[in-house]
């Protein structure tokens, strides 16, 4: 088994739009701000907030903006993580695509209202019931294509592997916490085992998106004093040989990956802060912790608890060991 | 490392529900296409598809709520059922009653169905009126998440020690059996159930598809409107359905008496990197996931005596995946006979790889390879050894079953025979 590095980390949170602003915001004990939601009046729900993400240049950091138009708001998110962390250890310059595996997680699927409204309203009728007929003869043709590309899952990765030529082994799992854990635990064994020389591994979601809100609070998952924070965290992954034959500075080394059963309450240990960021967060987690934010605040050496929605009643602890290089 | 079989396997399909039924439209090259009846879809140009027809009956169990509640989520969303039965059948022939914490459930799974009635309040997306109506006891979920399958499966079926749920488009049920074929031989888990599930035959899901111009619109074809690598192939043909098989350690099946179907021996994953809607025009990314399979087999490309391609009859999917069978082939293409069981069942996304290993496993089994009932005349670069109209006679050792996903993401799984 080699010994896994983790050599860049990007990240896009209700603290901070880069991974160095996250960190230092973490570090400072710094909060989310919340607001009320912005595109729907959410005064029904037990908590209409959602976290506030700082304001960030989508087009300048991912090259421009030719790929924009396909993006979900998760999709951009992830992209922007993975261009931080890709640039940081450089996977462009020193690894066949081939050899770089992708490991991600997606959360619900969540296009935009602006997105779906020209559908849903060309489409229904007199009476404000969906018609097949109005969606086939008005609704269709008022739709861009491109909707598409922003509701199915695996579009977010898919568009993390073109914008970082990414070619290699692959998983996206979705679409909560445990599944994004899973992602990682595959990423870690990949790089430790030798199935790849590289793994990017990450998560974007965007629980604050109005279908996703509304249902999260309706299923009980978004307790009534959390808030959805949207968010992405993106980590490379490498053995600590290949770091050294390239003279590519180590962040952390990260001797353990564990996903185990437990009993213990779910525990999201960002969520106070951060707001919860669902299948984004353990990731997110992994980042901080890989940025040695554990020397200041409770990330590495804590645990995170995912509640398993798939088995119920079940919960993952996610462990892992991560060491600041220095 | 273990060596890994295959001991059980369900299926629902369009061509049939149950493994009996499925192989013998799928010898009979039997097509499963037809009107969709599931919506009123006369104002749609897409108006093809292929439904499961037949009733599928929900596994029985003592717990009376989780069958109702899981019927109540079924009828919601199809596909759920069909996952149930599809699990069950395959568990009921590897003799397993429960799964434990030593077992992996991994299913494949592409879109949420989302009903837009549910969105609508005044004529509009008013999700503060959505909001308002979610709220009230008693009213339906906005959304079924992508494992819920899985969750029923866990409380129908006992509790597996890792449950994951992966949307990896039309590689999805591919990926989700070449990741339990991995974690099994590394001797992770005792068992694994694995597969996929879908169905995209609602309005959304159709339009969508119809939006990017990757179904066929040819509907006067009927049952023959899927016709993967012929010269007039006009696009797929969405199906729906979910394959489930489960997977041992081959020796400790056989010590335990059970018959082993096949084993898995290979499997390669790779990403086009390439572009959202179309391949790698070279075919790089399907030639690598190929190439990555028969190595993690430890076998040489001569040895592949069957391919299920992934075969989707759009006009570019086919011939970038014969370019690159021709290329990872390169001296015995000629001479593989290649299914394309899309023709019969259609594209059930997810499913699709899933449903497309239990072809390669019966071909295995019954010693036959199925048909291309509809390939009449080979597509100017789509030239492969197709198999004609009739199932041929098969005795060969290992066969490889090719997915290839929307978004780029490639799947080859190999499996050799392994009688008894």
């Amino acid at each position: 088994m080699a010994d896994v590095v983790a050599t860049g980390v990007g990240l896009v949170t209700s603290l901070g739009a880069t991974a160095d602003e996250t960190a230092a915001a973490w570090r400072a004990g710094g909060c989310a701000l919340r607001r009320p939601v912005g595109e729907f009046d959410g005064t029904a729900l037990a908590g209409s907030e959602t976290a506030v993400l700082p304001a960030f240049d989508a087009s300048a950091r991912l090259g421009g903006r030719r790929m924009l138009k396909f993006m979900s708001d998760a999709a951009v998110l992830g992209c922007v993580a993975a261009r931080e962390a890709c640039s940081q250890a450089a996977t462009r310059r020193r690894f066949a695509p081939g050899r770089v595996g992708l490991f991600c997680a997606t959360g619900l699927a969540a296009a935009g209202v602006q997105d779906v409204a020209p559908l849903i309203e060309q489409s229904t009728d007199e009476h404000g019931r969906f018609s097949c007929r109005l969606l086939g003869e008005r609704g269709l043709p008022a739709t861009n294509p491109l909707l598409s590309f922003k509701i199915l899952a695996n579009m977010p990765p898919c568009l993390v592997s073109i914008q970082e030529s990414i070619k290699g082994p692959n998983y996206i799992f979705t679409p909560w916490e445990s599944q994004s854990a899973a992602a990682l635990v595959e990423a870690w064994q990949a790089v430790a085992e030798g199935e790849v020389e590289c793994a990017v591994v990450g998560a974007a979601d965007s629980p604050s998106n109005p279908a996703a809100f509304v249902f999260l609070r309706q299923a009980g998952l978004l307790g009534a004093d959390e808030c959805p924070a949207d968010g992405a965290a993106y980590v490379v992954l490498e053995s600590a040989e290949s770091a050294a034959r390239s003279g590519q500075p180590v962040l952390a080394r990260v001797d353990s990956v564990d996903l185990r059963p437990v009993s213990s309450r779910p525990c999201d240990p960002l969520g106070n802060r951060m707001g919860r960021t669902f299948a984004a967060a353990p990731m997110i987690w992994f980042a901080l912790a890989c940025l040695g934010c554990g020397a200041t605040a409770a990330v590495a050496g804590s645990s995170f608890v995912c509640p398993d929605y798939a088995a119920p009643g079940s919960r993952w602890e996610l462990r892992i060991e991560a060491r600041g290089a220095a | 490392m273990n060596r890994v079989g295959i001991t059980g396997f369900g299926v629902v399909s369009p061509i049939g529900v149950a493994r009996e039924a499925f192989w013998q439209s799928l010898a009979d090259g039997r097509s499963g296409i037809g009107p969709i009846t599931r919506f009123d879809c006369s104002a749609f140009s897409v108006r093809l598809a292929g439904e499961v027809k037949e009733r599928v009956d929900l596994p029985g169990d003592d717990e009376i709520a989780v069958v109702a509640a899981t019927a109540a989520v079924a009828a919601d969303d199809p596909k759920i059922g069909f996952a149930l039965a599809a699990c069950a059948e395959a568990l009921e022939q590897a003799g397993i009653e429960r799964l434990t914490r030593d077992t992996l459930l991994h299913l494949g799974v592409s879109l949420e169905v989302f009903d837009m009635q549910k969105a609508i309040c005044g004529g509009r997306p008013d999700f503060r009126s959505i909001a308002e109506r979610s709220m009230r006891p008693g009213a339906p979920p906005l959304q079924i998440p992508l494992d819920t399958a899985s969750r029923l499966i866990a409380q129908l079926f006992g509790m597996p020690g890792r449950s994951l749920t992966n949307c990896s488009a039309c590689a999805a049920g591919a990926q989700a059996i070449g990741h339990a074929f991995r974690s099994v031989r590394a001797g992770r888990y005792t068992a694994a159930v694995c597969g996929g599930l879908d169905s995209m035959i609602n309005p959304l899901g159709v339009g969508g598809f119809q939006m990017l111009g990757a179904l066929t619109t040819d509907n006067a074809r009927g049952e023959s409107a899927c016709r993967p690598f012929d010269a007039s192939r006009s696009g797929t043909v969405l199906g729906e359905g979910a394959a489930v098989v489960v997977l041992e350690p081959l020796d400790a099946a056989r010590a335990a008496g059970k018959r082993v179907l096949a084993e898995v021996c290979g499997y390669g994953s790779t990403l086009d990197a390439w572009s959202l809607s179309a391949p790698d025009p070279e075919g790089d990314g399907a030639a690598r996931a190929m190439l990555a399979a028969l190595d993690d087999a430890g076998i040489r490309a001569e040895q592949i005596a069957h391919i299920n391609a992934h075969g989707t009859a759009t006009r570019v999917n086919d011939e970038v995946e014969a370019a690159a069978i021709r290329r990872v082939f390169a001296r015995t293409w000629q001479r593989i006979p290649v299914s394309s069981t899309k023709s019969m069942t259609g594209h059930l996304i997810a499913a699709a790889g899933a449903v497309e290993v239990g072809a390669c496993l019966l071909a295995l089994v019954m010693k036959q390879v199925p048909p291309n009932p509809f390939l009449n005349s080979v597509g100017q670069g789509c030239e492969l050894a197709h198999v004609g109209h009739a199932a041929v006679p098969f005795d060969g050792e290992y066969v490889m079953s090719n997915s290839f996903g929307f978004g780029g993401q490639n799947v080859s799984l190999v499996l050799r025979r392994c009688d008894g």
